[in-house]
C-alpha cells in the first residue's frame, strides 16, 4: 500500500518535472514544480514539532509539501520503523529517535550519505559532531535537549537555603538536598527528585568524568555518582528508587506539585512545566533553571562551560527515496537543522539543535518561563555530550548498564560488585 | 487450497452405477468425510500456516545466521548455539524461566482446582464469585502490573503493612529485591491465570458422574477419599489439558515480567522470552535471538511430549 502511494508520488513528481521541463537538470530539484516528500514521526497529537517543521518549510517553499506519516510513540517507533525500513517501505525522511540505533540503521544501508548537508550546517549545531561515522554523516540533529537543574524558588526560601548560583558541584547539590528536606520539614516533600532512568546517574558520570567511555571496559567512573545517589536516598533527601518504580512516580507531578524542591531533567521539561502551570495540572510557583551540578570546580561558575549530556534527535533520508526527490529532501533537512527550523521549533517551546540568541529570545519570551540571568545562562551555555555515543556496541552495553542501574539503585547489589559484574559481562557478552 | 472442496463436489456429483459395488462407496464416504473435515479446519489452518508455521520454520533458518534485519542474513551454521553455551545472561534467563515454571505450574493448578471445587458447590452467589475469580484473566496486564507494583511497594505498600502486623524484622523488598522479585511475579502470575484454568476445571467437574460419588458415599468414603479416588481420576483429561497449557504458558512468560519488573532488579527476573526480545528488538541480533527462541521452542516441545507420553501410559 505504502509503496503504491509512494511510487504514485514518485510518478507524479517525475511527471510534473517533465511537464515543467526541469527533468534531468543538474540544479537542485528543490522548489522546481510541486514535490511531496514524506516524513516519519510519532504521536502527532502531543508532538507538534513535525507539523511545525512541515508547515514552516511549506511556507518557505510553497511547491514542496511535507507529508507526515504517523508511527507509534515510545519504543514502538523504532520497532515499527525498523520493520518498514527492512521492507523497503519507509518514508523519504525519518527521525532517528534513539541514537543507539543510528549505527544499525547506517550499517544496514537504510540511510543516505548526507555529509554535504552536514557540511553546510553551523558547526555550533548541538550533537552534529557525534553523528559522523568514518568521516561521513547520515543524519543531522534538528533538536538537542540537554539536562539542567530545575529548582523551586519558593521551597528554597521556605527552607532558608541559598538558591543555586551556577557554582555547584554534585556534592553541593547533595548538601542542599539534605538541607532542603530538613528545612522544609514536611513529610512527603523531599529536597530533590531523581527519576528512575539509568541516564539520571550514568549520563552525567559518562559526560563529566574525564576519560570515561562506554566501550572502554572500565565502569569505575560510575561509582562516585552511584554512591552519592544512594546516600541521598538513604538520608531521605529524595524518594528511594523502590518508591519511584513501584509507585510509578512521575517527575512532572513530583516537581510540578511541589513534592520536590529540585529536579535534574532534560530541557524538554521547560515547555511541559509552563503548559502544566497554565492548565492547572501543576501548582503555580516560582521556579528557575540552573546549570546541572558538575563533578568538580573546574567546570563550575558562569565563566566556564558546564558539562551535561543529552542525545540529539536527528533526521536522515531513506536510501529507498526516489532519486528525483533527494535534493528536495536534503533541502528540507538543511532547513530543519538550520536557523529557520530552529526558530520555528523554539516558538513552540522545543529546544532545537542550533541555539542562537533568536532561539533563546523565543524560548524566554514564552509566558511562564523564568527570566533570571542564571536560567538563560543554563539554557544557552553548555557542553552537551551524548548519552549513547555512536558505536556498534552501545545498545548491548546500555542493556547491561541498565541492569546495573536497577540492581544498584534498588540496593540489591553493592556498587563495586555491580560494576565488576557489568565489566565482566561486557567483556564476555559484547566482546 | 480451495481445490479439495471443488474435488469434493465433483466426487459427490459422480453417478453411482459407474462405481464398483461394495468397496467404493465406503472409500468415497471416507474421502468425503475427510474432505468435509479438512474444509472445516482450513480457515484455522490457513491462519496458522501464515502466522505461525511459516514464521517458526523461518526461525530455524534465521537461528543459523547472523542477521541484523537489514540486508541479507549471513550463514554462520551453529555459531549462535555455540555462543549460547558460554553466555552467562542466557544461563541466568534459562534458570529464571525454570524457577518461574517450577513454582507457577503447581501453584496455579492447585489454586485453580481448589477454586473450581469450591465454586462447584451449590453456593449462594456462586456465579458472582466465579466471575470475580475469572476477572483477573481478562484484565489488562499493564493495569494489573501497575496496581500490584503499588501493593508490593516495600515502604508504603499495603502488603508489607499487613505483614508487619504479624512478623517483625525486615520486610520483603518484593519487586525491588533480587530475592523477592521472582516470588512477587509468580504470585501475580498465579492470581491472574487461575481464573481461566478454574473455568476449565469447572467444565471438567460437570462430567464427573454423580452416581460414582453417590456410590462412594454409600461405601463410607469421606470427602478426601471421594476427591482422591473419584473426582481426580474422572478429571484426568481436563487435568492433562490444563497441565500442558499451564506449562507452555509458564515457559513463555513475557508480558507480565516486562511490565512488572522489566527483568530486574539486575537480571533477577530476566526470562527467556524477554532475553529474546532484548537481543532481537533492542540490539538487532535477530540471528542470535532466534537461536534462543529455538531453545525455548524445544523446551516447550520436550516438556509437552513427556506429558503426552506420561498421559498415554496412565491411560493404558
Amino acid at each position: 500500500m505504502n509503496r503504491k502511494i509512494m511510487s504514485a508520488f514518485g510518478i507524479a513528481a517525475a511527471a510534473s518535472l517533465a511537464l515543467t521541463g526541469c527533468g534531468g537538470q543538474d540544479e537542485p530539484a528543490a522548489a522546481d514544480g510541486p514535490v511531496t516528500i514524506s516524513l516519519a514521526g510519532w504521536d502527532f497529537a502531543s508532538t507538534p514539532e513535525f507539523q511545525t517543521l512541515a508547515d514552516a518549510y511549506h511556507e518557505a517553499n510553497p511547491d514542496v509539501t511535507v507529508e507526515l506519516k504517523e508511527y507509534p510513540a515510545g519504543d514502538d517507533y523504532d520497532t515499527a520503523l525498523t520493520a518498514d525500513l527492512a521492507a523497503g517501505a519507509a518514508p523519504d525522511v525519518f527521525i532517528v529517535k534513539n541514537l543507539k540505533n543510528y549505527i544499525t540503521f547506517q550499517e544496514g544501508g537504510t540511510l543516505l550519505d548526507i555529509s554535504d548537508v552536514a557540511g553546510e550546517l553551523d558547526p555550533e549545531t548541538g550533537g552534529l559532531e557525534p553523528m559522523s561515522v568514518d568521516g561521513a554523516t547520515y543524519a543531522v540533529p534538528y533538536r538537542q535537549d540537554s539536562w539542567l537543574l530545575y529548582y523551586n524558588k519558593e521551597l528554597f526560601e521556605k527552607a532558608g537555603v541559598d538558591l543555586p548560583d551556577g557554582s555547584w558541584t554534585w556534592d553541593d547539590y547533595a548538601e542542599a538536598a539534605e538541607q532542603l528536606t530538613e528545612g522544609i520539614g514536611e513529610k512527603q516533600v523531599t529536597g530533590t527528585y531523581l527519576h528512575s532512568w539509568q541516564s539520571t546517574v550514568q549520563g552525567f558520570a559518562l559526560a563529566q568524568t574525564e576519560g570515561a567511555a562506554l566501550d572502554g571496559g572500565d565502569f569505575s567512573f560510575l561509582a562516585p555518582y552511584y554512591e552519592r545517589e544512594l546516600a541521598l536516598q538513604d538520608a531521605g533527601a529524595q524518594p528511594s528508587y523502590a518508591t519511584v518504580t513501584t509507585n510509578e512516580l512521575a517527575y512532572q507531578s513530583q516537581f510540578g506539585t511541589q513534592k520536590a524542591a529540585m529536579l535534574p531533567m532534560g530541557s524538554w521539561y521547560i515547555g511541559t512545566l509552563v503548559a502544566e502551570q497554565e492548565s492547572g495540572t501543576a501548582d503555580t510557583f516560582e521556579w528557575g533553571i540552573a546549570p546541572i551540578p558538575q563533578l568538580d570546580e573546574s567546570t563550575t561558575g558562569t565563566e566556564n562551560t558546564p558539562v551535561t549530556f543529552g542525545d540529539p534527535t536527528t533526521m536522515g533520508i531513506s536510501s529507498d527515496i526516489d532519486e528525483s526527490k533527494v535534493e528536495t529532501a536534503k533541502d528540507f533537512l538543511r532547513f530543519a537543522a538550520g536557523p529557520d527550523g530552529a526558530a520555528a521549533l523554539a516558538e513552540i517551546g522545543i529546544t532545537p539543535a542550533l541555539i542562537d540568541d533568536a532561539v533563546a529570545d523565543a524560548i524566554f519570551g514564552l509566558e511562564g518561563v523564568p527570566q533570571d540571568e542564571l536560567s538563560r545562562f543554563a539554557y544557552t551555555t553548555h557542553d552537551t555530550l551524548p548519552e549513547n555515543p555512536v558505536g556498534q556496541k552501545t545498545a548491548a552495553i546500555q542493556t547491561i548498564l541498565g541492569e546495573l542501574h536497577s540492581a544498584v539503585m534498588s540496593e540489591s547489589t553493592p556498587v563495586d560488585e555491580a560494576i565488576t559484574e557489568a565489566e565482566e559481562r561486557v567483556a564476555n557478552e559484547v566482546g | 487450497m480451495a481445490t479439495p472442496v471443488a474435488d469434493d463436489r465433483r466426487t459427490l456429483g459422480l453417478p453411482q452405477p459407474e462405481r464398483p459395488p461394495l468397496r467404493k462407496p465406503r472409500t468415497s464416504l471416507k474421502l468425503r468425510n475427510a474432505l468435509v473435515g479438512w474444509t472445516f479446519i482450513l480457515p484455522n489452518f490457513a491462519g496458522f500456516a501464515v502466522l505461525t508455521l511459516v514464521p517458526v520454520l523461518t526461525l530455524f533458518y534465521i537461528s543459523l545466521t547472523s542477521w541484523n534485519i537489514f540486508g541479507a542474513a549471513q550463514w554462520v551454521g551453529l555459531d549462535n548455539f555455540a555462543r549460547l553455551v558460554g553466555d552467562k545472561s542466557f544461563h541466568t534467563a534459562l534458570g529464571n524461566t525454570f524457577y518461574y515454571a517450577a513454582l507457577h505450574i503447581p501453584i496455579t493448578i492447585v489454586a485453580s482446582l481448589s477454586l473450581a471445587l469450591l465454586l462447584n458447590q451449590k453456593l449462594r452467589g456462586a456465579a458472582f464469585f466465579r466471575t470475580v475469580a475469572f476477572f483477573p484473566y481478562i484484565t489488562s496486564i499493564v493495569a494489573v502490573a501497575v496496581v500490584w507494583n503499588m501493593l508490593f511497594s516495600p515502604e508504603y505498600g499495603p502488603i508489607n503493612q499487613f505483614l508487619s502486623l504479624f512478623i517483625g524484622g525486615e520486610m520483603p523488598g518484593w519487586t525491588v529485591s533480587k530475592d523477592w522479585a521472582m516470588p512477587a511475579v509468580i504470585i501475580v502470575g498465579t492470581w491472574k491465570d487461575m481464573g481461566y484454568y478454574m473455568l476449565l476445571f469447572l467444565a471438567g467437574l460437570q462430567t464427573v458422574p454423580g452416581e460414582l460419588q453417590e456410590a462412594a458415599r454409600i461405601d463410607g468414603a469421606n470427602a478426601w477419599q471421594r476427591f482422591w479416588n473419584v473426582t481426580l481420576p474422572c478429571l484426568r483429561p481436563t487435568m492433562f489439558f490444563v497441565t500442558v497449557m499451564v506449562t507452555i504458558q509458564s515457559f513463555k512468560v513475557f508480558d507480565l515480567i516486562l511490565v512488572m519488573t522489566d527483568g530486574g532488579p539486575g537480571q533477577a527476573t530476566l526470562v527467556l522470552s524477554q532475553y529474546i526480545y532484548q537481543k532481537g528488538f533492542e540490539q538487532f541480533e535477530f540471528g542470535y535471538a532466534s537461536a534462543v527462541a529455538v531453545v525455548l521452542f524445544f523446551i516447550c516441545i520436550i516438556v509437552t511430549v513427556v506429558q503426552f507420553v506420561y498421559n498415554k501410559r496412565k491411560e493404558a
